[in-house]
């Protein structure tokens, strides 16, 4: 239902997202039957698509051609997947979006060559485009992930961290890959550098306000919904707004204590979720999302009139309530 | 030059190397990254024959070495459980050669070079993933396989600088010297998952698996005897390939 929303509300970039969804399956065409095989089941998986869509629209404002934008479209939905299909070793992760992940299907081993290949795959595609400043934001927005997944594993059950420290580490987990979705969007297409920095410093806010809200939902969306237990994060020692917001409370401090030590029993789950979802602290982190999302709509505030400025204003609100 | 001069030549590469991926956290959970120093020699071959060799190049044969760094890491991942802390820095120390390496020839404009080595990658997954699928493939595929693991990304770099006149050398002996290692690694009683699936070929074609590589590193030492005999590089390389092959 959520996804079919957000398809709404770009149902007139639908000819371009079509085009990317073909991209996409045509990057990842592989002689290996299993390569193809597990990259089509994470096709298959499907996902918002925020980043292209993020790259179209930010496209947009400049001289749109869509040949062009494609090229950084694709490969940035690829870095993505690709990060998800070692993130979930990482996280020895059985299910995604409800499927199994292609580690759980396959093994780590095979996740691994999957996610090299996929990387490998967009980096070959993006070389269409000569522009180094496009490589280069793009090769530092990927060894800052990958700075920021050090560090969320050194933070992993760590109990003296603070908000500054979680905000340090979703600016580089999630804020940055869409920050430079939007920033390349409008590289590709020849944007003015004042518009350019609108559209990233726009990329980010959304960025960490999707963060936010995907950490709050690990906690108020059912297990259906989410496609994995409720509460996940916190299980597998990812200390978030929420329980940073409630770190003083005792039952939480020991529920941590018990997941750095591998013992929660399902009731302890399920006492610890309640403890979140009646806390004042699910409404702390709406009101901190909320606030990154009043700075993202600043952002497209001052750029020029057009068309798009609606449809940014539209995704950045969605991005900020969606409910799963 | 001599062998010292060449061994000097391979340990700066590698502190090169070392010195464009230093992570504190992954040095410390992971250690330094893992180099071939035949591999290291092959990248280096040219310059040590007294090829052109500038800056750019020098910092290209870097990003090839972070390259092969990047992919080692990955085939330290067991298969069933990545879950220690160390196994998940593995993974991500994978990640972030692979972000560095793409990170210095973005900022040298190398695109020929990023192109050349991101297909050579996609490649060498291709071959790599081999193992864990059910077709049936005979000696010389896996052969093929362990040639391209070993070769390709070098390959790309020597087609990038026009350099191709080497891969015939570094293609025989790279091939020989991994499956020397091959060889070495089952009479010492280990099997690997590759090992298990060339015996199975082997098995097929009728002949035991250590005898048909015995003879086919044999075919590949008579080769590389041949190359070495009929080529125009200076003699401390051709002394030096004899001595890491064995001869």
């Amino acid at each position: 239902m959520e996804k079919m929303k957000l398809k709404l509300l770009y149902s007139d970039l639908k000819a371009d997202i079509d085009i990317i969804e073909k991209e996409l399956e045509v990057a990842l065409n592989s002689s290996s039957h299993l390569i193809n095989d597990a990259s089509l089941h994470l096709l298959q998986a499907g996902g918002k698509r925020i980043r292209p869509v993020f790259v179209l629209i930010s496209a947009k404002f400049g001289q749109y051609n869509i040949d062009q934008v494609k090229n950084i479209a694709v490969p940035l939905e690829l870095i993505h997947s690709a990060s998800l299909v070692h993130d979930d070793v990482i996280d020895d992760s059985d299910l995604r979006r409800g499927r199994h992940t292609v580690k759980a299907q396959w093994n780590n081993r095979v996740a691994m060559y999957t996610g090299d290949f996929i990387f490998a795959r967009a980096l070959e595609y993006v070389t269409s485009i000569e522009n180094p400043r496009v490589h280069q934001i793009l090769a530092k927005t990927m060894v800052e992930i990958c700075n920021g997944e050090v560090i969320q594993i050194e933070d992993k059950f760590r109990n003296n961290q603070n908000i500054k420290d979680y905000f340090r580490r979703i600016k580089r987990k999630t804020a940055l890959l869409i920050e430079s979705s939007c920033e390349l969007g409008a590289v590709v297409s020849g944007l003015d550098d004042k518009n350019v920095r609108h559209l990233k410093q726009f990329g980010y806010f959304v960025g960490m306000s999707y963060q936010i809200v995907d950490d709050i939902l690990d906690f108020t969306a059912t297990d259906k919904e989410l496609g994995k237990p409720a509460g996940s994060d916190l299980l597998q020692g990812n200390i978030t707004l929420p329980i940073l917001l409630l770190k003083d409370h005792p039952t939480i401090s020991k529920f941590i204590e018990s997941a750095a030590n591998g013992d929660v029993t399902e009731q302890q789950r399920l006492e610890m979720l309640h403890i979140v979802r009646k806390s004042d602290a699910i409404k702390q982190s709406i009101s901190i999302s909320n606030h990154y999302l009043r700075k993202a709509l600043k952002e497209v505030d001052a750029l020029p009139n057009h068309p798009m400025k609606k449809k940014l204003r539209d995704i950045a609100l969605f991005i900020g309530k969606r409910k799963f | 030059m001599d062998a010292t001069y060449i061994q000097e030549s391979i340990e700066q590469l590698k502190t090169n190397i070392f010195m464009h991926v230093r992570h504190r956290t992954l040095l410390q959970y992971t250690g330094d990254p893992v180099l071939d120093e035949n591999q290291l020699f092959y990248l280096l071959m040219p310059f040590l024959n007294g090829e052109k060799w500038n800056e750019q190049i020098q910092k290209s044969a870097i990003t090839v070495g972070i390259v092969h760094a990047s992919l080692s890491e990955h085939d330290k991942i067991d298969e069933k459980n990545a879950t220690s802390k160390e196994q998940q820095l593995t993974v991500l120390s994978g990640d972030y050669y692979s972000g560095r390496y793409y990170e210095i020839l973005a900022q040298a404009g190398n695109i020929p070079l990023i192109k050349q080595l991101s297909e050579g990658i996609a490649i060498r997954c291709e071959h790599q993933i081999k193992v864990y699928e059910t077709n049936s493939l005979t000696l010389n595929d896996w052969y093929e396989t362990i040639s391209v693991v070993q070769t390709e990304l070098i390959k790309r770099f020597y087609q990038v600088y026009g350099f191709e006149q080497y891969s015939t050398f570094m293609h025989t002996s790279l091939l020989l010297l991994q499956l020397q290692k091959e060889l070495h690694y089952i009479q010492k009683g280990n099997k690997s998952l590759l090992q298990e699936k060339m015996i199975e070929s082997a098995t097929k074609e009728g002949q035991p698996f250590e005898l048909l590589l015995q003879q086919k590193i044999d075919d590949l030492k008579d080769l590389l005897h041949e190359y070495l005999r009929s080529s125009t590089i200076k003699d401390e390389l051709k002394l030096y390939i004899e001595q890491q092959t064995g001869f």
